[in-house]
């Protein structure tokens, strides 16, 4: 088994071509997912009558369906009805749809274990709902769902590597079809594979270097 | 407790190079199996398509059927003496010299033509069929040939001739690739790209059931034949499926199987088999 090394350097341009598109595919995704998550918090809370519902439901419905399906549904089953989105807008709308649902989630898990005492508290002092939210609600909140936020933006960047179905040319897209034109199998995948711990390493590290930070007022036991 | 995160590099790329190695030396010692191992298996797995009507698709009843199928039922008759013997997997375009090198099949017959580039990693058989480049339009299109395809977008199918073709000849033809050749064309229909290209009679079959699509060019390309693949370097199987091949045609099979499978889906666009089959040398 011999590498041909002049296909890397062929082919090193398109690799980087991909990289960039999937790394802004990843970061739309990821940025759109946070604000889902955001809201979707922020809505759960409102005193309407079925928003809770409906929240709820968005969420079951999104975590309990492939990725692939709603890709399929936006790409191929929307067109039907008259939309006809592009494959990128197709993609970064699936994976925020994704995304999101899991955000609200781990978003949850950090308000709901925010003390009763903070809450009331900050009560008795006097600050209005969203002065309270502002800075007694949300800093804690934030802290605590930040190793779930973080794996999930992992999660979405890995995530990316399935829009090739609907004709993106991402990383695995890429890879997939220079394998499937060149033969080249185990030099494609050795790109693939360094790009994407080009891509996801330093977010690894960027992410968990940000968690510490935010640990700063925490009390260790 | 202090945890150290980020030493994690090294690791990872240990246990990459120990994956690669792995699966290299993997690959060199699997060799594929021998003409007696497929009797004593009894059991001949052949890889084909299972959505490129009318060569390999399935039928309402859910069976595999096509003028691939038809051949592997006659070689499956020949080497085991039995149709059912065949065992069929489905694949796609862009893994049929990957599910031959892994050993997942034995044979592929799967639309498969004979381009340089696969020759180096597959050994093809005696071919069947000819096959040339088409693309194909929406009827209202204002596009009438090649030429004017430049700047727009074609769609492709990914690891088919048509891909390469035009990466190579028309790199300033943009394209949109897909797995599966139903997903191209529902993207056609969808309008995702002004054209579709894939060989010439896949596309006359799929016009016939399409008569809102015209063909722009029917015969682009090298003239390229079809031809059953095995693993490289396995030359009894290959050497066996030659000798069939050759009998086959001797026999007009290649006639009675594109009567029944093919003429049906063809209409009016192909008028002489002898087009398409490649014929028996006197």
């Amino acid at each position: 088994m011999v590498f041909d090394l002049s296909f890397f350097t062929r082919h090193l341009p398109d690799f980087g071509r991909a990289l960039l598109l999937t790394l802004g595919l990843g970061v739309a995704a990821i940025g759109g997912s946070l604000l889902v998550g955001l809201l979707g918090n922020a809505f759960r809370n409102l005193p309407i009558p079925g928003v809770r519902v409906a929240v709820r439901s968005y969420v079951e419905l999104a975590r309990n369906t492939p990725l692939l399906v709603q890709l399929f549904f936006l790409y191929f089953g929307l067109p039907s009805l008259g939309i006809h989105w592009s494959g990128l807008t197709c993609a970064v709308l699936g994976l925020t749809f994704l995304g999101g649902s899991y955000m609200i989630e781990s978003i949850r898990s950090g308000i709901e274990a925010v003390k009763k005492e903070q809450i009331e508290a900050g009560l008795s002092l006097g600050l209005s709902r969203l002065q309270l939210i502002r800075h007694v609600i949300l800093p804690q909140a934030l802290a605590t769902a930040l190793p779930g936020v973080a794996a999930n933006c992992i999660f979405l960047l890995k995530e990316t590597s399935i829009v090739g179905i609907i004709a993106v040319p991402d990383l695995m897209h890429l890879t997939l079809g220079l394998i499937g034109l060149y033969y080249k199998t185990y030099e494609s995948l050795l790109l693939l594979t360094l790009a994407y711990l080009l891509m996801i390493l330093p977010a690894s590290w960027a992410l968990s270097r940000l968690e510490r930070r935010l640990r700063y007022g925490r009390q260790t036991a | 407790m202090k945890i150290h995160r980020h030493n994690l590099l090294l690791p990872t790329l240990a246990f990459f190079t120990a994956f690669a190695l792995l699966s290299i030396l993997g690959c060199t010692k699997k060799s594929a199996d021998s003409l007696s191992t497929i009797r004593t298996r009894g059991e001949l797995t052949i890889g084909i398509f299972g959505d490129k009507p009318p060569f390999g698709y399935i039928d309402q009843a859910g069976r595999n059927v096509g003028f691939d199928v038809a051949l592997a039922h006659e070689l499956g008759r020949a080497l085991l003496g039995d149709e059912k013997k065949v065992k069929f997997v489905t694949l796609e375009a862009a893994n049929r010299v990957a599910f031959l090198q892994s050993n997942k099949v034995d044979l592929i017959l799967a639309n498969f033509t004979n381009t340089p580039e696969r020759a180096q990693v597959v050994d093809f058989a005696e071919p069947y069929m000819r096959a040339a480049l088409g693309v194909i339009v929406p009827e209202n299109s204002p596009l009438k040939t090649l030429a004017d395809l430049k700047g727009y977008t074609l769609i492709v199918d990914k690891g088919t001739t048509a891909e390469s073709y035009f990466v190579k000849n028309h790199p300033d033809i943009e394209l949109l690739r897909f797995d599966q050749n139903t997903e191209a064309f529902q993207a056609l229909k969808d309008g995702r790209g002004a054209a579709l290209s894939h060989d010439n009679m896949l596309l006359f079959a799929w016009n016939n059931e399409n008569p809102d699509f015209r063909l722009i060019e029917s015969n682009l390309g090298n003239a390229d034949v079809i031809a059953p693949a095995v693993k490289k370097g396995n030359t009894e199987l290959l050497n066996w499926t030659n000798e069939q091949i050759v009998r086959l045609r001797k026999e007009g099979f290649f006639r009675r199987a594109y009567d029944s499978e093919l003429r049906p889906h063809f209409g009016s666009s192909i008028k002489d088999p002898g087009t398409v089959l490649v014929e028996p040398t006197p």
